[in-house]
């Protein structure tokens, strides 16, 4: 492999980077995303960088389109079709409220009108069996209906279908006869997990982002072919894995989340490399603060997650990768509320006016502007002195809307938005870590985002983290993990039944089918049997319980059907999760699960070199907790620290879109690949 | 004093509710039935050696606010402030104290700092079954006595200085219905205490156990000028409301009356329940303040985090002998039955003075539980049908309520999956529709009811109807018309119909059928000056039937295009205001009139 590039669109940007593994060059372009012609902001960002794409071997491309057309609401006409009875599963929910005080709360608006909801007299019990069998006549002239309703997507979702398919793909069948042309989503072919409302949920919002999403992938991969790209096209899902743009326009939901994910992988493959197995990726940007848990270099996933946001949102029960998300970043507004408390977001200054500091019209005190008054950022070689800050307003921004009103110093104020912002990020990095049952004195702190790194070794210090890792290009960090994601794919079918009872050989027979199909599908997107890899799992649970956990078993523990071992692993890892746990409780099994992966090769970046210059920039006044005194800091110039090389703290090391700060006692050293590694002084 | 800066004050401001809210995360996901994992019927609290609630979570139910101080002022008056050692663990759920059914058990540990009794972690989770009537959502209207409800716990400790008593675990679990079920969620409950003792170890470590103690104050002090500020803007007067449940069995001549009287004076409010029915004879009786708190939660800080200064601005009247605050050994099954209605009736008060704030009234019970029990032939295991379904929301002064939701006393409470309910339990559940016409009629529509239909598989016992408001339908304000009233049906096999049936514990064959009916919402405003286009829209989507959209509106739609015939419906609407006069102001045939002011 020599070229590989990624392509992030999001709403505002379009970004550009490539690695070139022959040279061990890292090519990075922004440009402006033009909505109505996404092609200009590509050609423009490989004009930019000077990239040749038909050199590429991959390209890589994560965007926004699914996620945004289901908020912005500007997906397909989409019918519905589903169990005589079950018209209304989809409107009613789960009936709750999750604000449990607010007289005004918000349901989800279903993207389906009930008028394009239609009911197929079929019926099927718990175990698959047939109740009332599927009337194809009266199914046709439901799709009779569904034709004159002018629909531009089907989604078709049977009760108990994840069991026995059989009535859902003749349904399917009947439709893709008479309605070729229509977007059609077949529950079972998304997922095959029992929750009617939410698979419902999923298969609606699939079929209601299909068409727009389908269109545009094929828009892309005509563009990419017109400039004489000749490689493979791959797209990110939430995941954390890429799949195929034809499995991509089949299952365009799995695009969904893929937005905070490559930071995660990155932050997976940088402790990888460094040998830390357990890590945390830490990312702070400009509005929020986003954290993940690493376990074993690999990203936790969780099943399922909402659609703008649990209160009032849509359920997907599909896989992600699991990200807490805090309204803490660098723009984050520091207010008082109405009776004087000092508050550190939500709100956010954003990009446009910005913090007061850029000097772009923002009049609110944000972190940033703390941060500057502090002498933690460097006012005048802000990205890398292409954009002076105004430190002047910013100190008379703190003052007059957060030191005076409280009786503070504006150096104390400042320290202080600092600090709650930090005790924000902790609380939320606890939630991944202590609060599932991971003590955090085993893991590192891999921090990036333009505001991760300047934060970082007082959030590790607030949570007992010995070590901090500021890995190469923390601002690009994101954008740089495309390049290392693997093909993946899940599977679920739910097999419930006590696991003394369960039947083993039934067990490895869904197995072997769910790894058909995974085989099948990375067969079709151009992965070789020897790069394929599959894992199983056994969502298990103490009978009367409604979670499970997902318990990885390995083929040789089906083969031997051993059932007190896993049962042992489950014990284990309830107690490791929630301090408890109950051997002598019968449990059962709820979920077999696969996942299929497809590995690339990833990019391996060179050692960096020696350069042969002092990295000593200068001697800067920092405040670090002492709000009297600040502290006399030497200022480092990154690109020119060496590998080995040790900095102690206090210290800031500087580069083009990122800071990072050491407090006394915290140590740094550079790795032979270019990464910071903190060692964190935690008795300070 | 040690008051902290306010830095220190905002990180501890964070960190108690992120405490109660790590708690009850872990109890959700471990517990062992669905009144736990779906309906959240539990609370998680910190509160401090003089029971003042330091935090609380929110999310599942909201008549738990604020009501495990009398059960820790209890146990103190009981153990001794000096009774308490680390590891200990109280249960209990009398309710001379507690107030509430049996099936709430309440598990608390002390929480030591530095060798002293700093403050105390506490769980209350709604069982499966304490034996007695007890079984699902409660023994409700069917017993007349606690012992007959279940058993009583007073105070007991379960764990002595860590020690586990087997006699006391094991007289429990020999007493109740699904001990592998309750002994799991009481180990979930001991492991959410334990959890919290650790970190509000940390956090007094961290901070210093004085300035954390300071900062709380601190912290209830501004929490009561929050409230204070939202009540100070409402204008001052006395606001009255009637409203009334159902009579129960034991006394059918006497319907539950809800008379709610709040006055606001400057900044102070003070909600008036003592002309409120008398203790009853039947199980709804209790001892809680949650009629008036939940109402004022939701008008003053209803996104806030709950502590002890949530309420300090409000005043309750209650007396002795008041069904909501009865002399022990009043049944107390069916405690939370009327908190709904009295909420929305505090609501209703109130509408004069918030008009353009307060919506019509809500299903106003607790939603609709369906329950059927029995133990499966094929696998001789016990299993409970359990499912809360949720009925209409009244219409808001600019939009429709909501549809199929859970009452104000319920937030993040959930049906369970029609799917799940199968896989685990012997029945078919044939449908979960909206009800149309359901919805109050109104310038802005009252949300829609839902009938859910189950077929069971099996022998078992059906618990249905006692939805007490057929005689006082969910209301509709300033002219709006009130939502459908709920109700139980059953049909046994063989029979043609169904009948309306209000029963407990009633057994019944294999191949019957049940329909479980909620309540809609009532409607805010005149039905006439309803958008005809909305109107037309509500008969397309089916909410509104064709003559509904004729009789209650006055719109007419053409019966070829369903298009809005103008003319029609302008001489309908003026017929229909023809027949209306003579119907003296402020009501109407509906009887919808807000509140009286004083």
């Amino acid at each position: 492999m020599t070229l590989t590039v990624a392509l992030d669109i999001g709403g505002t940007f379009t970004d550009l980077i490539s690695f070139d593994e022959a040279t061990g060059v890292v090519r990075h372009a922004k440009s402006s995303t033009t909505p109505s012609d996404l092609s200009i902001g590509i050609r423009d960002c490989l004009e930019k960088s000077g990239l040749d794409v038909r050199q590429a071997e991959s390209f890589i491309h994560g965007s926004t389109i699914a996620i945004n057309t289901a908020i912005e609401r500007t997906g397909a006409r989409t019918a519905l079709i589903v169990t005589q009875g079950m018209r209304d599963v989809y409107r009613i929910g789960r009936g709750n409220r999750p604000e449990a005080y607010n007289l005004y709360f918000k349901r989800p608006i279903p993207y389906v009108p009930r008028r394009r909801t239609f009911e197929v007299r079929e019926r099927l019990g718990a175990t698959g069996e047939v109740i009332v069998p599927f009337d194809p006549e009266q199914a046709m002239r439901v799709v009779e209906e569904v034709k004159s309703s002018d629909a531009e997507a089907v989604a078709v979702c049977f009760i108990h279908s994840y069991l026995n398919p059989d009535h859902e793909a003749r349904m399917g069948r009947l439709l893709r006869e008479a309605v070729p042309e229509t977007y059609l989503s077949l529950s079972h072919e998304i997922l095959r997990e029992y929750r009617e409302y939410e698979r419902t949920s999923t298969t609606v919002l699939n079929a209601y982002v299909g068409p727009k999403v389908s269109q545009y992938l094929s828009h892309l991969e005509r563009l990419l072919s017109s400039l004489g790209f000749d490689g493979s096209f791959l797209i990110m899902q939430s995941n954390g894995g890429v799949m195929s743009p034809d499995t991509a326009k089949r299952i365009p939901v799995a695009m969904m989340e893929s937005g905070p994910v490559g930071g995660i992988i990155a932050a997976a493959s940088v402790g990888a490399t460094l040998g830390f197995k357990d890590v945390i990726a830490f990312d702070m940007g400009g509005t929020t603060a986003k954290a993940s848990l690493v376990e074993g270099n690999v990203p936790s996933i969780t099943q399922g997650y909402y659609i703008g946001g649990y209160a009032s949102g849509h359920p997907v029960m599909l896989p992600v990768v699991d990200v807490v998300e805090v309204g803490a970043g660098g723009g984050s507004i520091a207010w008082i509320d109405e009776v004087g408390a000092l508050k550190v977001g939500p709100q956010s200054a954003g990009g446009h006016p910005g913090p007061i500091c850029y000097g772009w019209g923002g009049v609110e005190p944000t972190v940033t502007d703390a941060n500057v008054l502090l002498g933690r950022i460097d006012q005048r070689r802000f990205l890398g002195g292409e954009m002076p800050l105004d430190a002047e307003r910013a100190r008379r921004g703190v003052a007059e809307r957060v030191a005076e009103p409280l009786g503070l110093s504006v150096i104390e104020a400042a320290l202080g938005i600092v600090r709650i912002a930090v005790a924000k990020m902790s609380l939320a990095i606890r939630g991944i870590s202590v609060e599932r049952g991971f003590d955090p004195r085993d893991f590192a702190l891999v921090a990036f985002g333009g505001a991760g790194p300047l934060h970082a070794c007082e959030i590790a210090r607030e949570l007992h983290l010995p070590t901090v890792v500021v890995p190469r290009l923390p601002a690009h960090f994101s954008a740089l993990g495309m390049l290392m994601a693997d093909l993946r794919h899940d599977y679920v079918q739910t097999y419930h039944k006590p696991l003394l009872e369960s039947d083993f050989g039934r067990i490895r027979a869904i197995c072997s089918e769910l790894i058909a199909q995974g085989r099948q599908v990375l067969g079709s997107e151009g992965v070789r049997a020897d790069r394929m890899t599959f894992e199983t799992y056994l969502d298990v649970r103490y009978v009367g319980q409604e979670f499970w956990i997902q318990t990885p078993v390995s083929q040789a523990e089906l083969e031997a059907a051993d059932r007190a071992l896993i049962r042992r692993r489950f014990d284990e890892i309830h107690d490791r999760r929630y301090g408890h746990h109950a051997p002598e409780e019968p449990v059962e099994i709820v979920n077999i699960r696969v996942t299929a992966q497809g590995s690339r090769d990833r990019p391996v970046f060179p050692k960096v070199r020696s350069v042969a210059a002092d990295p000593l920039l200068e001697h800067r006044r920092v405040y670090l907790d002492d709000p009297g005194t600040p502290a006399r800091c030497p200022i480092y110039d990154r690109d020119l620290l060496a590998p080995g090389m040790e900095v102690e703290g206090p210290a800031i090391i500087q580069e083009y879109a990122s800071t990072t700060l050491l407090f006394p006692g915290d140590v740094a050293r550079v790795a032979d690949t270019g990464e910071i590694i903190v060692s964190i002084d935690s008795a300070g | 004093m040690a008051k902290p800066d306010p830095v220190t004050l905002e990180v501890i401001r964070n960190t108690l509710p992120a405490i109660t809210n790590e708690m009850s995360y872990d109890l959700q996901r471990t517990s062992y039935n669905m009144m736990i994992y779906e309906v959240r019927d539990y609370c998680c609290a910190l509160l401090d050696v003089e029971g003042r609630l330091l935090s609380q979570n929110i999310g599942g139910v909201s008549h738990f606010v604020s009501d495990l101080g009398v059960v820790i002022r209890d146990g103190i008056g009981q153990h001794g402030r000096d009774g308490f050692r680390p590891g200990d663990v109280v249960i209990t759920n009398h309710q001379r104290v507690a107030g509430q059914h049996l099936n709430n058990i309440v598990t608390y540990t002390p929480i030591f700092f530095e060798g002293a009794l700093t403050a105390f972690a506490a769980v209350r989770a709604h069982w499966i079954d304490v034996g007695g009537m007890s079984t699902g959502f409660g023994a409700g209207s069917s017993v007349t006595d606690p012992w007959m409800e279940g058993l009583q716990i007073d105070q007991i400790k379960l764990y002595e200085a860590g020690v586990p008593d087997p006699k006391v675990h094991k007289l429990i679990s020999d007493n109740i219905r699904y001990p592998e079920s309750s002994m799991g969620d009481l180990r979930a409950q001991v492991a959410a205490c334990r959890l919290a003792e650790r970190r509000v170890q940390e956090l007094l470590r961290r901070y210093r156990r004085d300035v954390v103690l300071d900062g709380i104050e601190l912290i209830f002090d501004e929490t009561e000028a929050k409230c204070r500020a939202v009540v100070e803007r409402l204008p001052d007067g006395t606001y009255e409301a009637e409203s009334f449940l159902d009579p129960d069995r034991l006394e059918p001549d006497r319907p539950i009356q809800i008379v709610v009287r709040v006055t606001i004076e400057g900044s102070d409010m003070t909600i008036d329940l003592t002309r409120c029915s008398t203790q009853r004879k039947g199980a709804y009786n209790s001892r809680t303040l949650a009629g008036a708190y939940v109402a004022y939660k939701a008008l003053t800080t209803p996104l806030e985090p709950v502590n002890e200064g949530s309420f300090r601005a409000l005043k309750v009247e209650i007396q002795e002998g008041n069904f909501m605050m009865a002399r022990y050994p009043a049944a107390m099954a069916g405690w939370s039955t009327a908190l709904p209605t009295v909420i929305d009736t505090v609501f209703r008060a109130l509408a004069p003075a918030l008009p353009d704030r307060i919506p019509a009234a809500h299903l106003g019970t607790l939603g609709v539980p369906v329950v059927f029990f029995g133990t499966d032939p094929r696998t001789r295991r016990r299993f409970v049908v359990q499912s809360i379904e949720g009925g209409g929301w009244g219409g808001r002064p600019w939009e429709d309520g909501e549809s199929a939701t859970v009452s104000i006393c319920q937030g993040d409470v959930r049906n369970g999956p029609i799917e799940s309910i199968e896989l685990k339990c012997p029945v078919v559940i044939e449908s979960r529709e909206l009800r149309r016409d359901s919805g109050g009629p109104g310038k802005f529509r009252g949300g829609l009811g839902v009938a859910t239909r189950v077929t069971n598989l099996v022998e078992g016992y059906w618990n249905l109807g006692n939805t007490l408001r057929t005689g006082c339908p969910p209301w509709g304000l300033w002219g709006g018309g009130e939502g459908a009233v709920p109700a139980g049906l059953l049909r046994l096999p063989g029979e043609p119909d169904f009948t309306a049936i209000d029963v407990t514990h009633h057994l019944v064959p294999p191949g019957t059928t049940a329909v479980v009916v909620s309540a809609g919402g009532g409607g805010w405003g005149d039905p006439l000056e309803r958008d005809p286009e909305r109107v037309r829209e509500d008969v397309v989507e089916g909410y509104v039937s064709l003559e509904a959209a004729q009789s209650r509106y006055g719109v007419v739609l053409d019966p070829t295009t369903g298009a809005v015939d103008e003319l029609a419906t302008r001489r309908c609407r003026a017929r229909m205001r023809a027949a209306r006069r003579g119907v003296p102001p402020g009501s109407d045939a509906h009887g919808t009139d807000p509140g009286r002011t004083r």
